[in-house]
């Protein structure tokens, strides 16, 4: 899959074209930017296929990883790219509290800095708090997700993924559906920035209380580029070629957004039966922690075409290349 | 200046009379001595454009922060603030720490009044309820012997209907208006920026306009059902934001009940794409000839980061159709008011997460700034702004308040002089308010105030 393999051993790739020091959306990123996290994807997949796979790009730079919300998959995905980039990295699960009941994010961004941290990676539950700390903070901070606001490493992964799956490793004009609780989903969201930017034709769909607000958007369009919103599930599902389920909460039912998680499987789960009106060869995804039995039937999820744990895996090296790639910026302005 | 004598010319306008030109006035030992309305020859280059003379602005709906969290303003500070932005007269808003639920609070603000030397007026509502807690009346009677202008538990609305009714019948009996903030707080909980394609991109909790217009159609239900007892009965509904809410006032009106409202500087002014990172004037959103203009992401309107905290405040900045409302609404009269809902706080509780940051902008100082720009945009005629900073809050307040803005001869001066040619920079330390709290720091505004003078004295001097 690689386009850099012929590259000599222990080289790195040049990032020539990447500017922004900071990672907090997939809304800032032109597509030849996208291209470029890609191709970087690419050469850290094939670092990560030596027996030893660890590289110096990121010798002597400091990266605190900074999770204000539980995670498994991105904290530790997060740590162990940095750590095969060779960087010094820290760990801080804060406890997520307001200004009253705790230190303020300000001061925790101050004294990180102050510790020597080059890099935040962050995960916060408000919307927006990753810039808040890149207003502050003299390094680079890469958002590892916030409220329901944007989770651009995902994206990226997602797109590295489908990318590596696809006829031609193209997007453009294909049906891509995003299936349940859209309105709380960060993934969703940034999904929305990055893979109309690839030319899919991106279809979000679930329940009407779970996709408030998503019409407005969806009649302007993602930077003017059209996305569908619909709660017709067999409308969405038709001929996809890739279907992405997103994790439903037990909170939307004390919200009263949904009767109830059964309900919910009845009618929006994705089954294999449900599937069959996808494209045979549909490509199966989820970002992550699944409900089986909700979101998702436990026998889709374990079925060929599902790259479930593709994603996974893939989120190491696309991690790699945005830490890299953000190091350069780094980089570029010491020497200038 | 109080002891000599001095002459203005300039553009005058005076709601009160409703006449605005060319004008010459004299001040003499702080009273306004003679007011010459100019002819055309001797008019020539008075234009409106230039110096402006209007009367002390009246701002209804003010929040000094005393007592309880001086840290944010004091009363000494935000009757500076008020003077550098043209009022010489503020009514503030009880939600203070005690709440002002009875007379020693009133007294309290008013010695701190009387020993800032502040020639602005202050005057002061009561709460509806004990705390502000919405279960039982405040001391209604005492608050209005101890010379409140109204009631109102701002901050949040009178949830119950049964209080409101009560508050509205006994304050009736007063001769005082219900001041209230309309927001069904069910339909907010935990809301970040009004609901549409803002708060959907950015991925924050929707704040429906349902929940304004909801909560103006019960209160005026209410004020309905109650006026036939007690005809003194007065509703005001206070910073109105949508046109849905809007027009629920106006059909109120339609019926010839008691109900007033007002709206903000930020309300016309800013919309919820400043969230986003845009930074046009509601009015430069070109919402008609190019549909694709509007969205941000679009236009190439972006031109900071997203998620700045000055910009969190209740009710939100709403969309370019609401801030086009509120104009259309002040022109109808059915909005009689624009009240700044002047809200400072510190950086401690601004300079947080966008969700957690408290709500407010400070913005008693840009207001007459704000509106003169939407003048010189053609929003509303400079005539019918003017009124909607003085003689429409008086209006709401009603005779008991005492105040009735005019430039009328052989009265002590209560005027603003104002450079609407000139424009300042909203700095940090331009502002007299301790709350550095506003969205339009770092803007360059048209309308240098360069004159204060409340009740005969000097409020408020360039230096």
């Amino acid at each position: 899959m690689s386009t850099g393999s012929d590259r000599p051993e222990g080289a790195t790739p040049a990032p020539v074209h990447w500017a922004h020091r900071h990672l907090l959306d997939v809304d800032a990123l032109t597509r030849p930017e996208i291209e470029l996290v890609m191709r970087t994807a690419d050469e850290m997949h094939d670092v990560l296929a030596r027996p030893i796979p660890k590289v110096p790009a990121l010798r002597g730079l400091g990266v605190t990883i900074l999770f204000y919300e539980a995670s498994t998959r991105t904290r530790v995905s997060f740590e162990v790219a940095a750590k095969n980039l060779s960087a010094d990295v820290v760990n801080i699960a804060a406890a997520s509290s307001s200004v009253s009941k705790g230190e303020s994010l300000v001061d925790t961004v101050r004294t990180v800095e102050a510790l020597g941290a080059d890099m935040i990676v962050m995960r916060h539950n408000v919307s927006g708090a990753p810039y808040l700390a890149a207003e502050i903070f003299g390094g680079s901070v890469l958002n590892g997700g916030d409220g329901w606001h944007a989770h651009p490493s995902q994206a990226l992964l997602d797109l590295y993924t489908l990318r590596s799956r696809l006829p031609g490793g193209s997007l453009e004009g294909r049906k891509v559906v995003i299936l349940g609780d859209v309105l709380h989903s960060r993934v969703a969201r940034s999904n929305v920035w990055s893979l109309t930017a690839m030319g899919a034709d991106l279809w979000l769909c679930g329940p009407a209380t779970l996709l408030r607000g998503y019409d407005a958007w969806a009649a302007r369009g993602a930077a003017g580029r059209p996305f569908t919103v619909t709660s017709d599930v067999g409308a969405a599902l038709k001929d996809a070629d890739v279907v992405m389920a997103l994790r439903i909460q037990k909170e939307r039912m004390a919200s009263g957004m949904l009767p109830s998680l059964r309900e919910y499987a009845a009618r929006y789960g994705l089954t294999q039966e449900r599937l069959r009106a996808a494209k045979p060869e549909a490509i199966v995804m989820h970002p992550g922690p699944m409900n089986e039995g909700v979101e998702i039937a436990p026998d889709v999820a374990v079925d060929p075409r599902s790259v479930i744990t593709e994603q996974v895996a893939n989120g190491v090296a696309v991690r790699m290349a945005l830490l890299y790639l953000l190091a350069g910026t780094r980089r570029t302005e010491a020497g200038a | 200046m109080s002891g000599g004598e001095q002459t203005i010319r300039g553009w005058a306008v005076d709601p009160s009379v409703g006449r605005e030109g060319a004008a010459e006035l004299t001040i003499r030992d702080g009273v306004l001595e003679r007011l010459e309305w100019l002819s055309d020859a001797e008019a020539e280059e008075i234009t409106p454009a230039g110096t402006l003379i209007l009367p002390g602005l009246v701002d209804l709906h003010a929040h000094f922060r005393e007592p309880g969290n001086e840290d944010a303003e004091t009363v000494a500070t935000g009757l500076a603030a008020a003077a550098h932005g043209g009022f010489t007269t503020v009514a503030l808003m009880p939600n203070t720490t005690p709440a002002i639920d009875e007379p020693s609070v009133v007294a309290r603000i008013r010695a701190a009044a009387v020993a800032s030397g502040s020639p602005v007026r202050t005057l002061i509502y009561g709460s509806v309820s004990a705390g502000r807690k919405g279960e039982t009346l405040s001391a209604m009677g005492e608050l209005a012997d101890a010379g409140v202008v109204g009631f109102s538990d701002d901050g949040v609305s009178v949830r119950s209907g049964m209080l409101l009714r009560n508050a509205l019948l006994y304050a009736g009996s007063l001769g005082l208006p219900i001041i209230d903030h309309p927001e069904d707080h069910a339909l907010t909980d935990g809301a970040e920026a009004n609901e549409g394609l803002i708060a959907t991109v950015l991925g924050l909790k929707g704040w429906p306009s349902a929940a304004e217009a909801g909560s103006v159609a019960r209160s005026i239900a209410i004020l309905e059902d109650v006026v036939h007892d007690v005809p003194g009965a007065r509703l005001h509904l206070t910073h109105i934001s949508t046109a849905e809410g809007l027009h629920a006032v106006f059909t109120g009106q339609g019926k010839g009940l008691p109900v007033t409202c007002d709206v903000t500087p930020h309300h016309l002014a800013l919309t919820d794409e400043w969230i986003a990172g845009a930074r046009r004037w509601s009015w430069d959103v070109p919402r008609y000839e190019d549909s694709e203009a509007v969205d941000p992401w679009v236009s190439g309107a972006i031109v900071a980061p997203p998620f700045h905290t000055s910009l969190r405040v209740n009710p939100p900045l709403r969309s370019p159709d609401d801030a086009a409302a509120c104009w259309v609404h002040l022109g109808m009269e059915s909005a009689i008011a624009i009240a700044t809902d002047h809200a400072p706080h510190t950086e401690v509780d601004k300079h947080v997460e966008f969700g957690w940051a408290i709500n407010g902008i400070s913005g008693i100082e840009t207001a007459l700034s704000v509106v003169l720009a939407g003048v010189a945009a053609g929003q509303l005629p400079l005539l019918k702004a003017i009124a909607a900073l003085t003689t429409g809050p008086t209006s709401v307040l009603g005779d008991r308040a005492g105040i009735a803005p005019g430039l009328r001869e052989g009265e002590p001066a209560d005027l603003v002089v104002v450079d609407a040619g000139a424009t300042w920079s909203v700095t940090a330390a331009a502002l007299r308010s301790k709350g550095k709290n506003t969205p339009l720091l770092g803007c360059e505004l048209p309308g240098v105030v360069r004159l204060v003078l409340a009740g005969g004295r000097v409020a408020y001097a360039e230096a």
